[in-house]
């Protein structure tokens, strides 16, 4: 098929508004009358409230409204899972940041001397901080039904005898930090009531349909009579996936009557809202002597912190593929999500999969070295391919394409060049370079047992142009652009005429979370469907004013034509005209749903996925072995990327998330300690700068055409951060002969390292 | 409260501001120029910045009042009417930005940047962007972009 936008370098369709600052975000929006709120939150990482008294802050001049729990209308409660967390606390705080009151008043700087007013009793309990000791029966409790919020084992085989035919076996225990999205945007918005009554609500999001119905559920309000605007979005990573302001923003307006502004201050946004779980990963590995995998035992604790949200799926995606994308016959897979006071954890690109590719990619350089095998070729014995049995014990039924990537990485310049990027610089003899690798796969879309569709509308407006609607939203990934191009490809139109309405649930119709890279993927395949819809009724519409039979009507750039005469055709806006006097302009539906897996595996809800994606990453770093610092020089990402939609956009992701994975692999750590967070703002919390860009990074796709996607299309939004720790740590061990257990690799840490082993060798 | 009369993007504004209120806080909430963004308050993130007299500043340090008798230049002033900047046409070619939300300050950043050093080499474009974070792009085409610019600006003489 010849395509003209897809595949094609199209520039950003919301590339004007975000150059000349005009874009409006939801925290740009201001409405006449609008009052501001804050958030009391608690200090105390866990205590039971004896009392709450806001009569001081409610006596304050210019304070409209004071909120408590006592406020809330409907079910205290919010998760996306499971409903644990409470919109404003009752009778006891699970973490320092739960909200307990809020406030609106006049200016901002009232609400936040009101809100400092507000006088809470505590009752301080013990702090539950480890997750290993908070599954133990004696520990204190976070939740009453006790401090697990899952358990999922998985068994594949007969672990003992996959290790009793091992020639060797590793095992190790690695540690994932936890990770701070960092979205320049904070978590800001407005809320505030029509004329009408209905409740209207902008906060950025990753799904105004999913906040419509847990706000529905908390307010007790139908959903008819709730609007989320959440799009577009100043970044969001997953960490825009819960519900954060929104609840207590609607409080406050349904209270006072008036419109209500929040914005989040970096330093609460940090302590209060979501994070990547960090996890604890105990890993033994079995292998012949030829390189042959045989048994993986693995044992995860994730650390959820004080609330539900995502916590079981994230651990369960973990899980899925904690053992690599490898043919390994026994396996014994074991994890927990546990409660803590540490804050909360919840979605963060990657989902879980980055902290076990981590372990698991460690593992495999080390059997790798261990056994004296090359690193791709070690992996490529062992790869799994479509039609075999993943290690969680199901068939790969569509295309992975685990061998291509493999054989990309292999061909990178990086690669194939890697020895001028090895060895000691001669300059400067402290500096220990290295080169290393990581393969990681991830599952696409919510998993088997979850409803996972999209719907889009394409309407013809009265010009002859066309618009389309989508409920997914534009967190910066470029979504609106693809929308567009799909579009315009799959309606033979001129792209510029296509209007793409997302984000908003009255203007745009639900297509599912942007979440598990399927907003391209699923949205786009809605408005594929919803396309052929409408290209059939031009057609009628076509024949009618052609007369001529609608098979007899071909459609092309803006006109329908009849195919064995084309000058008899009719424009567009001759169409529009025409069906505005039938009665009205063509509106075309379509509905996507997802593929999924047909037999669920036991235990282990949602799994398996039914796509998967795939990456591979390779890193050259430098060691200065003088003061622990590491710095990533240059970098390659292949991508299964089923078809390129948008090559700046998939450049886009995958530096992106390149560049946020030697983050995580180097410097982010927010650290908590006894339930208090140390690192609140970006002078404590370090996330990579201008400075720490790789020289280079090349982007390689596999383009191998995904035959349920649109024009070929797969999701690659999260999977472009997944691998990049372990290719750094694994080329930090090339270059200064250390092995990094723990992310993030800081100075520090490398520095004692590095101690260790000169200790070692003396 | 103060009387204040602020100059920005070429015109003025009488104001009557509280004293302790910062550029930032008096640009969005006062005269509206939402374009500058606020990431963290603490000059930290580099979202906020705007010109004054030319030189890049973050407008969250700067407290309005000390602005007044100053040329402020926010990204609203940047382009010519429809016609963008060079810097803004730059970032479209290269899809210099994704969530766009650092894209303000970056660009003000940048325009302050280059009338200083005309031709920068790549580091000292990255020394010059450092104290602006983005979280989406990881930095690549935003340095691509300038240094493209500062190529074509080189070949044609051209400056605006
Ligand atoms: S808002 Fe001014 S530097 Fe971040
Ligand atoms: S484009 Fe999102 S922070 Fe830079």
């Amino acid at each position: 098929m010849d395509l003209k936008y897809v595949g094609k370098d199209i520039p950003r369709v919301d590339a004007y508004e975000k150059v000349t600052g005009t874009t409006k975000y939801m925290s740009d929006l201001s409405f006449d009358g609008m009052l501001w709120g804050k958030v009391l939150r608690s200090i105390h990482p866990h205590a039971l409230i004896k009392s709450i008294d806001t009569s001081k802050a409610k006596a304050l001049p210019g304070v409209e409204a004071v909120v408590t729990w006592e406020d809330v209308p409907g079910l205290n409660g919010f998760g996306i899972a499971i409903q644990d967390q409470p919109v404003l606390c009752k009778d006891k705080v699970r973490y320092a940041g739960d909200a307990v009151a809020a406030v609106a008043a006049v200016s901002k700087e009232i609400a936040e001397e009101a809100a400092l007013l507000i006088e809470v009793e505590y009752e301080v309990l013990p702090v539950v901080d480890d997750p290993i000791r908070a599954i133990e029966p004696d520990s204190p409790k976070v939740h009453e039904s006790g401090n697990i919020l899952l358990h999922t084992e998985i068994r594949k085989g007969d672990i003992d005898k996959g290790f009793d035919e091992a020639d060797l076996i590793i095992e190790n225990t690695y540690y994932a930090s936890r990770q701070e999205h960092a979205f320049l945007e904070t978590e800001d918005g407005i809320a505030l009531i029509e004329e009408d009554g209905t409740l209207t609500v902008y906060a950025g999001s990753h799904y105004p349909h999913r906040d419509q119905l847990q706000l529905s559920r908390c307010l007790n309000m139908p959903v008819e009579k709730i609007r989320v605007v959440s799009s577009p979005v100043g970044g969001a990573f997953g960490g825009k996936d819960e519900l954060t302001i929104q609840p207590i923003m609607a409080l406050l307006a349904l209270k006072t009557g008036k419109p209500v502004k929040m914005v989040m201050p970096r330093e609460e946004s940090i302590i209060s809202y979501w994070k990547r779980h960090p996890m604890i990963m105990i890993y033994r590995t079995g292998v012949k002597r030829d390189g042959t995998l045989v048994a993986n035992d693995v044992k995860v604790y994730a650390d959820t912190g004080a609330y539900a949200s995502l916590g079981g799926p994230i651990l369960n995606l973990a899980l899925e593929s904690s053992c690599g994308l490898y043919r390994i016959p026994h396996v014994h897979i074991d994890g927990y999500s546990v409660y803590t006071n540490n804050g909360i954890s919840g979605a963060f690109r990657g989902f879980g999969v980055p902290q076990v590719t981590f372990a698991m990619e460690s593992q495999m350089d080390i059997i790798a070295e261990k056994l004296g095998l090359d690193p791709i070729e070690f992996r490529r014995k062992n790869i799994l391919k479509k039609g075999e049995v993943a290690p969680i014990g199901h068939h790969i039924t569509t295309d992975v394409e685990s061998e291509a990537v493999l054989d990309a990485m292999e061909g990178s310049r990086l690669w194939r060049e890697r020895e001028r990027y090895r060895g000691t610089d001669k300059n400067r003899p402290w500096i220990k370079r290295g080169v290393g690798l990581a393969l990681s796969w991830q599952g696409m879309g919510l998993g088997v047992g979850l409803p996972d569709f999209g719907d889009a509308v394409i309407e013809m407006d009265p010009d002859g142009g066309f618009i389309v609607r989508v409920g997914c939203v534009e967190i910066g990934q470029g979504a609106m652009t693809v929308y567009a191009q799909v579009a315009a490809e799959a309606l033979r139109f001129p792209i510029e005429r296509i209007r793409v309405v997302i984000g908003d649930t009255r203007n745009a119709p639900d297509a599912g979370p942007t979440t598990a890279s399927r907003a391209a993927y699923v949205g786009g395949k809605a408005i594929f469907l919803a396309a052929e819809e409408m290209n059939e009724k031009i057609k009628g519409y076509a024949s009618g004013m052609l007369s001529v039979s609608p098979d007899e009507i071909e459609i092309d750039d803006g006109s329908a034509y009849v195919k064995t005469a084309k000058d008899k055709r009719v424009s567009y806006e001759e169409i529009s005209s025409y069906a505005i006097e039938r009665g009205g302009l063509p509106v075309a539906e379509g509905h996507f749903d997802l593929p999924t897996a047909d037999k669920a595996i036991e235990g282990a809800f949602g799994l398996p996925h039914h796509i998967y994606s795939c990456c591979g990453q390779i890193a050259a770093v430098e060691v200065n072995t003088l003061t622990g610092q590491a710095r990533v020089t240059d970098g390659a990402v292949v991508v299964d990327a089923g078809t390129v939609i948008n090559q700046g956009g998939l450049e886009g992701q995958s530096e992106g998330g390149f560049v946020m994975g030697t983050g995580y692999a180097l410097t982010e750590d927010l650290i908590i300690e006894n339930g208090v967070v140390k690192t609140p703002n970006f002078s404590t919390y370090i996330i990579p700068t201008s400075k720490d860009m790789p020289s280079s990074i090349e982007t390689i796709p596999v383009t191998n055409y995904e035959s349920t996607g649109p024009f070929g299309a797969k999701g690659i939004g999260e999977i472009g951060m997944v691998p990049t720790a372990p290719a750094v740590t694994n080329a930090i061990y090339d270059a200064a002969d250390i092995r990094v257990f723990k992310i993030p690799a800081t100075g520090e840490r490398i520095y004692e390292l590095l101690k260790q082993k000169k200790g070692e060798n003396k | 409260m103060k009387d204040i009369i602020l100059k920005v993007n070429g015109r003025k504004y009488n104001l009557r501001i509280d004293e302790s209120m910062t550029l930032l806080k008096v640009l969005r909430e006062e005269l509206e120029l939402t374009g500058t963004k606020e990431g963290c308050g603490e000059g930290e993130c580099g979202a906020c910045t705007v010109l004054m007299d030319g030189k890049a500043v973050n407008s969250c340090l700067v407290l309005a009042c000390e602005a007044e008798g100053h040329d402020i230049t926010t990204i609203e002033g940047l382009a010519d009417g429809e016609l963008l900047s060079d810097i803004q046409e730059a970032f479209i070619e290269h899809q210099a930005f994704q969530c766009g939300f650092c894209t303000p300050g970056m660009i003000m950043t940048i325009k302050g940047f280059l009338d200083e050093n005309p031709n920068p080499t790549e580091d000292e474009i990255e020394e010059a962007i450092a104290g602006n974070l983005c979280r989406c792009t990881g930095y690549k085409p935003i340095v691509a972009a300038v240094k493209d610019l500062v190529e074509r600006r080189g070949n044609d003489g051209y400056n605006r």
